[in-house]
């Protein structure tokens, strides 16, 4: 991964300082928050409440980190380059179109 | 992206248009499409309408932005042809977790990079298959800003939409994505250190 972000790394609250009843309230608001925070599109602030709930809930902590290894997934899906046959033939077909009007 | 200049008018205009960003356009149209042939037509397609309609091209837009955009509506256009394929919303609701073990499916990559786990034939296929079955629209914005590294104000351009319905669609295009591949329940350690799964 390369995302700068390590929920991990700050301090987790203690269950007793954050009640938490997960699949509620902040569960559900971090769900639809998580691409901006991934995406480092969010005030420093929410940042910091997220990461605190990061810390109190390991469910969170495992879905960001699924959606965070989706994107990596995507960024890195490979494609096979085209030939230099290829780029011929296409021009070639290209052309004949354009031409053929 | 800094403008690109010169325009691309002139004699030697489309064969500059074309050395210059085939490549690029065979990508794009290889991640939308998903297979060789498909990805093929469709930058013929792209191509050709750049070639008809490069006489209007004035350089306001990239010329990259430009050919990203013909590109899209081709693809779109292509895709009704062929599969009669229904535009349909996905909504966040669905993909709300509703036990805590839909919100602790992981995806099977842990210490491996992400190059490694795509070395895995099934996770492979499985997020080829996951991006397939994306509504279009969906599809659009994932390509477009995670694969091709776009900004959400350039799809936007491209898509023709504003930046906060590209975050909209990236968001659960991604939301999609990650539960398809989850739920599958691929096995992959084993595999990548068999290379069993090795294509």
């Amino acid at each position: 991964m390369t995302k700068k972000k390590t929920p991990a790394k700050e301090k987790p609250s203690s269950p007793s300082s954050h009640p938490h009843t997960h699949g509620q309230g902040h569960c559900l608001d971090l769900l639809k928050q998580l691409s901006a925070y991934i995406d480092d599109e969010l005030p420093s602030d929410i940042c910091r409440e997220i990461r605190r709930h990061l810390g109190a809930c390991p469910n969170c902590e495992v879905f960001i980190a699924s959606l965070q290894h989706t994107v990596a997934l995507c960024r890195h899906r490979p494609v096979p380059p085209l030939t230099s046959a290829d780029r011929l033939n296409m021009r070639r077909t290209i052309l004949d179109a354009a031409n053929a009007r | 992206m800094p403008p690109q200049h010169p325009p691309v008018q002139g004699p030697d205009g489309f064969d500059r248009l074309y050395r210059d960003h085939v490549d690029l356009i065979h990508r794009y149209a290889y991640r939308l499409c998903g297979e060789a042939e498909s990805a093929k037509d469709l930058v013929q397609e792209t191509f050709l309408n750049a070639y008809r309609g490069l006489k209007d091209f004035r350089g306001e837009a990239q010329v990259s932005t430009w050919l990203y955009t013909i590109a899209s509506r081709a693809c779109i256009r292509m895709r009704r042809k062929r599969k009669g394929e229904p535009e349909h919303e996905l909504s966040l609701d669905e993909f709300v977790p509703t036990s805590e073990g839909e919100f602790r499916l992981q995806i099977p990559m842990d210490g491996l990079s992400p190059e490694e786990a795509l070395q895995n034939k099934e996770l492979r296929q499985a997020l080829d298959q996951a991006i397939e079955k994306l509504p279009p629209q969906y599809r659009m914005a994932l390509v477009l800003r995670d694969m091709e590294g776009l900004s959400a104000k350039e799809v936007g351009t491209i898509m023709g939409v504003n930046e906060r319905a590209v975050k909209s669609r990236l968001h659960r295009a991604r939301l999609f994505v990650r539960r398809e591949l989850s739920a599958r329940g691929i096995t992959h350690h084993d595999d990548h250190k068999s290379g069993g799964l090795r294509s």
